[in-house]
């Protein structure tokens, strides 16, 4: 019997909406058309028997007992091992790449050269070979005779901006003027009308993404017609073009695999210089390349965010209103652009006018990283705030209150100092007794989180009973696969292990690429979609076992299927199915996510006046986020954030050498990483107060506030303002030396 | 306190050397330390370049079954299971290759270990177990069925590393307090953020145990 085609749509009234799109971890705005009306809704969030529960994740098992397979496990017969070697100077250009000793060495299949000669970060890729062990290419590596031309370099902002600095690109200045907002001439008035004034320079360095899982892929091409790619990406459907290129076949002839992947955070997008050697290398030998960066590689040119130099000044009434605002702020993105958030961030500030530039050094093109950006927009504009409530002796609760016109704020806040112990707050900074002073801060995050209309859904129901929802998208950690099969299992009645997903395939239905926390957006209304059309195509089949019932009145519950009075089983229901079962295509409905969340964030410290060692006692972060797929997962989105908010603060950054252009912490013995004995106690909490019945994407929102919280909680407990991440125990003794020498003056 | 990182130290070599060794992998050096294994050398005479490489047979015993495989001196144990042993096992993950993630940890004799520490050679005459080991996703040992209630696990490449370290601390201490959990997987990092509820789950397990 022929499957029976699903009922042709009648044209529908459609329309217009803003969505966004992410391309290389960037977030533009497109227009696209969707149904003005389409089927039904997710209804309230908390009427869900699965959604908006704790559901342990599916890949839970498999990850425990590592068994889940990785990129970095894959062995294919007669696989080689790709490396990459890097330019150990800042600025350099290749006069002589000498490879005939290494491609004697036995078991060097291929050497190849860069396509550049001229390398403008330490670290840059020079060649790469691919070898038969991982040992046997680190020899090759060492054995490649490499004459460089040195050229001169600059490796931090504050010397790259003056005008005899080394160009670090030749045909261009090193500072870039990317906008201008406002009017200076009525923000010099508003400041007239100020009380109280705050200038200051607010830096931050490079922080980097560390994904357990370095970059990289196996190319499984044996010089045929057709190519598999496994890779460690955030965007299985961002592979197979340019890796197609590379390898000199179409791009059908391509697949992409992406069953698990060990961390991304914004910087794995596309197939990169890694998976260009690796697909020249395959392409070379006829043999599948294995090309995993090294810890160091990864640190040196995978990408990181972009530091960030800022200079405010805000001027403030003595009633708490801020009136004017101005900023020159630097994208510090290395050979790249950078990003930062234009000031004053969430903030309304009455008059404000900035100038945003980008700022060009000798290290590797910053990329995307979580909420791209804002973390660094987010610490300076929190601690200026935080500044400004000091001068007026106004409690930053209140001050925010009074500067934030969104209501969602002022709940939020409200709950954070209350489940924070504000109260316990000593209102002067610095004024606690002994030498292990306890404070308190706050800060405030914003994200879109809306999603776009590239997730296509196959759900199949087989006379099996089989359920098999499947689609190319991919699970990064966040729980992709869990919520794809809850929101099944939901509409029909089903277990979570009722149903299977098919995932991290090219080879399956088109979706977006994992950024700018679109994925929940854009793939759940996909499924749910999905999920409604093909329980009415099994409702039409399973309908005249149930006394001639009408399709729509069929219901699915506890694996049972229902109607006028009759029930049969779900193994019953799905017998009835046509020999191929069912399927229905989930297109993407726009009114099933939203655009907007908002967070806070509490943090509580405890630091020792005596060593200027910072010890985070609690945090709190209260985040809502439309209807929580699942809340399991989402509590532990909001701890991540949290904790690698820890890291930017206290912690993390980039150190680079003046003279030899090098980064001195290319490796986690020295670029410290948050670690359990850091960990304070953490409280993530789901603000259900949000009652829109629309999936919003969170992960970024919730990696924003936190760095301005700690902040501000380290000033309150010794009165150090330290306005350059991290905040290392030597700049809060200076800052306590300056104090009390400015007091003795 | 003394640390687990402090004891996990193959007591016969002093980790300088064992670094030297590495770092070289030299045929002669892997013969000067094979005084109880059996290995053969198989230095190639090669006019250039000479780079000194040779192989060793070395028999593993990892999770309880006897595996033979063919390796270099230098290199280390970690490599030998992922790119050498035919089947890989692959549940110890390559994260930093340096000692200072802990995604590779293994029980060597019960206590943990960092397997891109440990020359391949070096283990030959000890009881190597895996997160492959300790249970399955169908039977998992209270230790990774915790991680999976508590959501102790985001991307997971972290996991068989905390799972390995938290399984062998909870043999010597049933029943710990939340800071010796902290103490007894300081030598494992997490990028994704899962500290919170890897505590939890080591504690749930040390609870279930005992139950």
């Amino acid at each position: 019997m022929p499957q029976q085609a699903q009922p042709s749509p009648s044209p529908k009234p459609k329309k217009k909406i803003r969505v966004p799109r992410v391309v290389n971890g960037v977030e533009q705005m497109v227009e696209i058309e969707v149904d003005a009306d389409s089927g039904p809704g997710w209804g309230p969030n908390d009427k869900h028997r699965l959604l908006n529960q704790r559901i342990t994740r599916v890949d839970g098992p498999l990850k425990a007992a590592g068994a889940a397979q990785y990129t970095y496990d894959y062995r294919l017969p007669g696989m080689l091992h790709g490396r990459i070697l890097r330019c150990p100077h800042g600025h350099a250009r290749v006069t002589k790449l000498d490879t005939e000793v290494a491609s004697k060495i036995p078991g060097v299949k291929a050497i190849i050269q860069a396509p550049l000669t001229e390398l403008r970060f330490a670290g840059a890729p020079v060649a790469a070979v691919a070898a038969t062990t991982p040992e046997i290419a680190g020899d090759a590596l060492r054995a490649i005779k490499v004459t460089y031309e040195v050229l001169p370099h600059v490796v931090h902002a504050q010397e790259a901006v003056k005008p005899n600095a080394p160009k670090v690109v030749a045909e261009e200045n090193n500072l870039q003027e990317k906008a201008k907002n406002g009017d200076p001439a009525k923000v010099e008035a508003a400041f007239a009308t100020a009380d109280e004034i705050v200038e200051a320079e607010y830096t931050s360095p490079r922080i980097h993404h560390a994904c357990l899982e370095t970059h990289g892929m196996v190319v499984d091409y044996r010089g045929g017609d057709t190519a598999t790619i496994y890779a460690s990406t955030q965007g299985t459907f961002t592979i197979p073009e340019d890796a197609a290129k590379e390898l000199g076949l179409q791009q059908s002839a391509v697949t992409s695999s992406v069953e698990h992947m060990g961390g991304g955070f914004g910087a794995k997008f596309g197939i990169g210089v890694e998976g260009m050697f690796a697909c020249r290398l395959s392409k070379e030998t006829k043999a599948p390349v294995k090309m995993m960066l090294t810890r160091y590689d990864e640190f040196v040119m995978a990408g990181n965010r972009s530091a960030a130099w800022q200079k405010l000044k805000a001027g403030v009434k003595k009633d708490g209103t801020i009136v004017a605002m101005q900023a020159r702020q630097y994208r510090l993105g290395g050979i790249g652009q950078g990003s930062q958030a234009g000031q004053p961030f969430i903030y309304s500030m009455g008059e404000a006018y900035r100038e945003i530039y980008a700022l060009h050094t000798n290290e590797d093109s910053s990329v995307a990283m979580r909420a791209p950006g804002y973390p660094q927009a987010s610490f300076a504009a929190e601690s200026l705030v935080d500044e400004l409530a000091y001068k007026i002796k106004m409690d930053p609760v209140d001050f925010r209150k009074k500067n934030l016109r969104d209501p969602v704020y002022h709940r939020q806040l409200d709950r954070g100092a209350r489940e924070i112990g504000w109260s316990r707050r000593n209102p002067v900074a610095g004024a606690g007794a002994g030498p292990l002073k306890r404070g308190f801060g706050c800060a405030v995050g914003i994200w879109g989180g809306a999603g776009n209309n590239q997730c296509k859904v196959a759900l199949t129901i087989s006379r099996d009973g089989s359920v098999v929802v499947a689609v190319g998208t991919q699970d990064l950690g966040t729980g992709t696969r869990t919520y794809t099969r809850a929101i099944v299992a939901e509409e029909f009645g089903l277990g979570i292990k009722d149903v299977k997903e098919q995932i991290g395939s090219s080879k399956l239905g088109g979706a977006n690429p994992s950024g700018g926390s679109t994925t929940a957006p854009s793939l759940s209304p996909s499924v749910k979609d999905a999920a409604v059309k093909t329980r009415l195509l099994m409702a039409e089949r399973v309908a005249p076992l149930l006394n001639n019932a009408k399709p729509e009145e069929v219901v699915f519950a506890d694996g049972k299927v229902s109607a006028n009075g009759k029930s049969v089983t779900w193994r019953e229901a799905c017998a009835a199915l046509p020999a191929a079962g069912v399927t229905g295509n989930g297109e993407w409905r726009s009114e099933l996510q939203a655009r907007g969340v908002h967070g806070v964030c509490f943090a509580e410290v405890e630091v020792d006046v005596e060593t200027g060692h910072v010890k985070p006692i609690k945090m709190v972060h209260i985040q809502d986020g439309g209807l929580p797929l699942n809340r399991l997962t989402f509590e532990s989105q909001i701890n991540g954030g949290m904790i690698q908010s820890l890291g930017m603060a206290l912690w993390e950054g980039r150190v680079m050498d003046a003279q030899l252009g090098l980064q001195l912490n290319p490796g986690f013995g020295d670029y410290k990483l948050p670690g359990t004995l850091e960990m304070p106690e953490m409280v993530p909490i789901i603000d259900d107060d949000d009652k829109r019945e629309a999936v919003i994407g969170i992960a970024e929102g919730c990696n924003i506030p936190a760095v301005g919280a700690l902040a501000n909680a380290v000033f309150n407990a010794c009165g150090v303002r330290v306005r350059e991440l991290p905040i290392t125990p030597d700049k809060i003794l200076i800052g306590l030396m300056n104090s009390s020498t400015s007091r003795a003056e | 306190m003394k640390s687990d990182q402090e004891e996990q130290q193959p007591s016969k070599h002093d980790p300088s050397r064992r670094k030297f060794l590495k770092g070289v992998g030299i045929a002669g050096a892997g013969a000067a330390i094979a005084d109880h294994i059996w290995i053969e050398a198989e230095a190639k005479e090669q006019a250039t370049p000479n780079t000194m490489s040779g192989e060793a047979r070395v028999v593993l015993d990892i999770n309880g079954e006897k595996r033979s495989v063919q390796v270099e001196p230098r290199t280390t144990l970690l490599n030998a299971m992922r790119n050498h042993l035919e089947p890989a096992v692959t549940g110890p993950k390559l994260v930093c290759d340096m000692g200072t993630c802990g995604a590779c940890t293994v029980l060597l004799d019960g206590k943990p270990a960092y397997s891109c520490l440990v020359l391949a050679v070096d283990a030959a005459n000890k009881k190597i177990t895996t997160v492959e080991g300790l249970g399955t996703p169908d039977k998992p040992n209270a230790v990774q069925a915790a991680f999976v209630e508590h959501d102790a696990l985001m991307c997971g490449f972290c996991t068989p590393g905390f799972v390995t370290t938290i399984s062998a601390y909870l043999k010597k201490n049933p029943n710990p307090s939340l800071d010796e959990v902290r103490e007894a997987c300081k030598g494992n990092f997490c990028r994704c953020g899962t500290y919170p509820r890897v505590f939890e789950a080591a504690l749930a397990a040390a609870k279930a145990s005992q139950a």
